[in-house]
């Protein structure tokens, strides 16, 4: 009987769902005006353009040094991320304290991360480069700033996932809570926090090719560039320096996921 | 037994290989992107808290928060209005995005999978499936490395703005990953209740029906909940370029130098987010 019901929620759950969908349909105004003029041949000639993407050698140097760019502000965004997530997750996990304040500290640092990751870091880029001008930096904490929280609220329950008794029995030798933290919760969960990690390295090269729409270099600022100038063989060309970009990355920490796990 | 045996030795001695050359690669990316950074691009960190940098800052932040400003924009009853209006608008591209994502996600999910190229899924095998298989992960790897943005800049071409083309744009990064996602979930399904559909003379639509779609049905709707959360949040991106909604706004103000109005229009973004948060996580205990 209770499965009959759960089954019916499932149902009932879709259907609300597909419903939710077919109304937000009624609100766009479909008709001819969806579309510019001339939109059918841009699609065409956009089309007609990635079978040939632009490969003059001087195209190609601007796509590497705007791809090694892009690298490079997804790596150091992703180190203070990181950096950022290990301190705040084990605070936020509260293995390192107990007693009264322990609930307080713990809830109102989740909240934090909550804090950190609720905004898009291309919204927290755009903020920085108001506040502080164009540099570099913006982009990096522009990353570091979400991706901090995204990795410590993860970080924080995997801390607390881990397998108890190992803990029990290294705190029955009479192992301090820093000893704890470093001989049993860390190289306990170290595997997943590393393949997480790799995991977010991926969107963060993704989030690092846009953080040039506010004007700091990259890949995305090439495509942006060539699009203005209606260049779509050369939007092409760094589109496909970024996708394998990230497709080099992805298939690095499909491999090293593959050996933490097994 | 031995060749067993020399295969694990074989496996642990590699293992610890390639995870030492991982370490070393992510070591050599990591200083060289900070030299990178800190010497050719010459960023300096202090260059930062410059004297004018740190009033410029404390302007832009006193700005933002209304002090010195005639009529915030957070005291008018106006710009709320304005605000919530282009937050059902942000809210209605994220549903619409979803949508689409999802149809073009069902529409290519079982052939996508291993198991139904190599004839395990509907114990069938056809000769061009494996070929479809590699089409369709093609067009997922594809449609995910893209960032949504970078979509949404190239259909800005083709569509008037509004919120159409960004549910279009977002719809497509999503596609590729709810399909890569959804995918895994059929490659991973328990193989048995299928093989007794199969054995009691069921068949295709009716394994597809009473086999596969029951059993897939919770995780998939997880992983739709939980990227409709991740939209969300990027629908204010994609607005950037003209796609409609909060992001729009937000460029546009943010151009006018209207920072009260900035503040409001974050204020709706964050309680649009947690509000989508708590829905999706709701609606996923109802699931499971």
């Amino acid at each position: 009987m209770q499965k009959f019901v759960d089954l019916h929620k499932r149902n009932l759950l879709s259907g609300l769902l597909i419903l939710v969908f077919v109304w937000s349909l009624f609100s766009v105004n479909w008709g001819p005006d969806l579309f510019h003029s001339g939109g059918k041949h841009t699609i065409l000639q956009m089309v007609k353009s990635f079978f040939q993407p632009d490969l003059s050698p001087e195209i190609l140097q601007l796509a590497v040094t705007s791809a090694w760019r892009t690298l490079a502000y997804a790596v150091t965004g992703m180190t203070l991320a990181i950096l950022l997530a290990v301190v705040l997750g084990v605070l936020a996990s509260g293995i390192l304290y107990n007693g009264k304040q322990r609930i307080w500290v713990k809830s109102s640092l989740r909240g934090l991360l909550g804090f950190m990751r609720a905004i898009h870091e291309l919204v927290w880029a755009w903020l920085f480069v108001a506040a502080v001008g164009l540099s570099p930096f913006a982009a990096i904490f522009a990353i570091a700033i979400p991706y901090g929280g995204i990795l410590g609220r993860i970080f924080a329950d995997m801390l607390n996932d881990v397998k108890p008794e190992p803990i029990q029995a290294l705190q029955s030798n009479g192992a301090s809570r820093l000893q704890l933290l470093c001989y049993g919760y860390f190289p306990l969960a170290a595997a997943d926090m590393i393949s997480y990690t790799m995991y977010r390295f991926e969107c963060a090269i993704r989030s690092s090719a846009i953080m040039s729409f506010v004007g700091l270099g990259g890949l995305g600022y090439q495509i942006h560039l060539s699009l203005d100038d209606l260049k779509y063989h050369e939007v092409w060309t760094f589109i496909f320096f970024l996708i394998g970009l990230v497709i080099l990355v992805d298939l690095w920490s499909r491999f090293l996921r593959k050996r933490l796990v097994s | 037994m031995n060749a067993q045996v020399e295969h694990e030795t074989k496996t642990t001695r590699r293992r610890p290989g390639f995870i030492a050359f991982s370490f070393l690669l992510a070591v050599t990316l990591i200083a060289a992107s900070w030299i990178y950074i800190l010497f050719v691009e010459e960023a300096s960190l202090f260059a930062l808290f410059s004297e004018k940098n740190l009033e410029h800052t404390r302007e832009f932040l006193f700005s933002m928060m209304g002090i010195g400003v005639e009529e915030p924009a957070f005291f008018s009853k106006e710009s709320w209005m304005n605000a919530l209006r282009l937050t059902y608008e942000t809210l209605v591209m994220s549903i619409l995005a979803i949508g689409f994502s999802v149809i073009g996600m069902v529409l290519t999910v079982i052939p996508a999978s291993a198991n139904y190229a190599d004839g395990t899924l509907m114990l069938a095998k056809k000769w061009y499936s494996r070929l479809v298989y590699g089409v369709i992960r093609i067009l997922y790897v594809f449609s995910r490395a893209v960032p949504e943005l970078i979509w949404a800049m190239l259909i800005i071409f083709i569509f008037k703005p509004g919120i159409l083309p960004g549910a279009v744009a977002l719809a497509l990064h999503n596609f590729g990953i709810l399909g890569k996602l959804c995918a895994e979930v059929i490659e991973d399904l328990d193989m048995r209740p299928i093989r007794s559909l199969a054995s009691s003379g069921a068949g295709k639509t009716q394994i597809l029906i009473y086999g596969i779609i029951p059993m897939v049905m919770p995780k998939f709707i997880t992983y739709i909940l939980y990227r409709w959360e991740v939209i969300i949040r990027t629908t204010i991106v994609v607005g950037f370029v003209g796609a409609g909604g909060l992001g729009q706004q937000f460029k546009l103000s943010m151009s006018w130098f209207h920072y009260t109005e900035v503040t409001l229009l974050l204020i709706s973004y964050f309680i649009l987010v947690v509000l989508s948060d708590f829905i999706s996580e709701m609606l996923r205990k109802a699931v499971q």
